[in-house]
């Protein structure tokens, strides 16, 4: 079974969004680990290292994940977590955004895929099907 | 009240009976025993040993070395519930980086192994091993994952294995683990051979001092003027202690106790009077407040009654900054929730109530910035140690 860590990243308290990613994982069978709203980066990397988890899953609605996911590339280094699939959605900018800018962005902070804006049973299929070609 | 009930302190020793309490200045050319027998074996003679009580605060805490995976999970766990069994932490190394770590220098009394929850394995190395040759310690915990505790046992064959203190869900499980720490602690009080003695005197187990003040917290503000959220400040001779409702920490620790405790080992007045001294001076307020006192810093190096009270405003300054926001690295307290401080221990022998007033309307002013101050209880008769022991006796029948 896969491992996944789950949460609302910084100062963002979302949670219903949080409990239906926690709902939808659990029932396409994968082992959650859900740190609620409010969570630091480092506090999500820990909990990557702590449970070795397969995949981090930050989700942010009110934009602010841009300036909390920065550190990404650098707090995956410290731990060297190569094989960790790094994933984020939900609104991840602050007023009008192009996916065309957003992606690259968020890419460039170090995550393997980036939904910005998309339904969330549409991202997990993504992800699902990304986790199948990388095994 | 027909029992005895003493506290052994590291400068003074209380008995309390029916008729009062009674305080005598320790003879430290006596070992405990010969000393109280000097002192109070009149008193002991009145009473059958079933009905002497005792407990000891002299020179207690001990130190530990904290080995864990992360920050935010293994250590952070650990951290709490050492601080909360009375344990002094020397130090912690993130495991990530325990091959660039220094060995600390001093024996440890106990070190501690965290990390992963149960059902990862492979968390421990060789790595571990390599550090802890170096490492002088006396006893070793691992609290980390299942999987582990194996290899582990076959190369540290002192090593003590306990319960995971992180569970599946991420939560602190300290149970196991404070349970372990306050008996260490616990045994290194009582295990002491001047301690031992005093088993003639009492046919009742001889308890910590902080433990028993402990006790006493869920009933204080029925018995005092306190209003919760409070914190108690017990500031003796060789340690300073304090105990803190679970409502002014903000953490993601989920715990069953109300009320936890802090021992701060080198903050004493007398037995550890110089490394007082030497956190003071190394404090960025310290010569302000001097200032606001109307001493100089000689003041510290004087044998007087006022360098005496000096000293003892300088441990309330101290104590309060270290669960301050400004000292993020200790338990942070939200003191700006607190409703009632109270003062108990030898420091009510000493000062005042507005001695203590000046030096808390300062720390709110100059640290938190806020004017309005907690309330302020003075414990002048012992009577919250007299609760904690009344209660223990209680819950012992």
């Amino acid at each position: 079974m896969m491992k996944v860590v789950t949460g609302v990243v910084g100062n963002d308290i979302h949670v219903v969004a949080n409990r239906l990613i926690d709902i939808s994982l659990q029932a396409r069978g994968f082992e959650v680990f859900n740190l609620g709203v409010n969570t630091s980066l480092e506090e999500f990397i820990d909990a990557v290292v702590e449970t070795d988890a397969d995949i981090l899953l930050i989700s942010s609605l009110n934009g602010e994940a841009e300036g909390w996911c920065r550190d990404l590339q650098f707090l995956r280094s410290e731990y060297e977590l190569k094989d960790v699939t790094f994933v984020i959605g939900g609104n991840l900018a602050v007023g009008e955004a192009k996916q065309s800018d957003i992606i690259p962005k968020y890419k460039s902070y170090g995550f393997d895929l980036v939904f910005h804006q998309i339904d969330l049973n549409t991202g997990l299929d993504e992800m699902e099907r990304y986790m199948r070609e990388k095994q | 009240m027909s029992k005895l009930l003493i506290d052994v302190g590291s400068t003074y020793v209380k008995v309390c009976q029916k008729s009062g309490i009674s305080q005598y200045f320790r003879d430290f050319k006596k070992d405990i025993y010969d000393d109280l027998i000097t002192k109070c074996g009149d008193i002991f003679s009145q009473y059958k040993k079933e009905d002497i009580f005792i407990c000891s605060s002299a020179n207690g805490g001990l130190s530990t070395l904290i080995i864990g995976l992360t920050n935010s999970f293994s250590l952070k766990f650990a951290k709490n519930i050492a601080f909360n069994s009375g344990i002094n932490i020397i130090d912690t190394i993130l495991y990530s980086k325990i091959e660039e770590s220094k060995s600390p220098g001093e024996l440890v009394d106990v070190v501690i192994i965290v990390g992963g929850i149960d059902g990862i394995g492979n968390v421990f190395d060789e790595k571990l091993l390599r550090y802890l040759e170096k490492v002088q310690y006396s006893n070793i915990v691992y609290v980390g994952t299942a999987q582990d505790a194996s290899f582990l046992k076959e190369h540290l064959p002192n090593l003590t294995v306990l319960s995971n203190i992180i569970t599946h869900k991420l939560h602190v499980n300290g149970n196991e683990l404070k349970e372990y720490l306050t008996n260490l602690y616990q045994a290194d009080i009582v295990g002491k051979e001047d301690i031992k003695h005093l088993y003639e005197i009492t046919a009742n187990q001889i308890y910590s001092t902080p433990y028993i003040v402990n006790r006493s917290l869920p009933f204080i503000d029925a018995n005092f003027d306190v209003v919760n959220p409070f914190i108690v400040v017990d500031i003796g001779g060789a340690t300073t202690d304090i105990h803190y409702s679970r409502d002014l920490v903000r953490d993601n620790i989920v715990s069953e106790s109300g009320y936890d405790r802090l021992v701060f080992k080198k903050l004493g007045v007398f037995k550890s009077r110089e490394t007082l001294i030497y956190a003071a001076k190394n404090n960025e307020f310290v010569y302000e407040l001097l200032a606001y006192l109307n001493v100089t810093e000689n003041i510290l190096e004087e044998e007087s009654e006022k360098a005496l009270r000096i000293l003892m405003q300088l441990s309330i300054f101290l104590v309060l900054y270290k669960v301050s926001r400004l000292n993020p690295l200790y338990v942070t307290l939200q003191l700006e929730l607190l409703k009632t401080i109270v003062l108990t221990g030898g420091i009510t022998k000493v000062l005042n109530y507005e001695e203590v007033e000046v030096i808390i309307s300062f720390f709110y002013k100059k640290v938190m910035n806020v004017h309005a101050l907690p309330n302020i209880v003075m414990d002048y008769d012992y009577a919250i140690w007299t609760l904690g022991m009344e209660n223990t006796q209680k819950e012992e029948k």
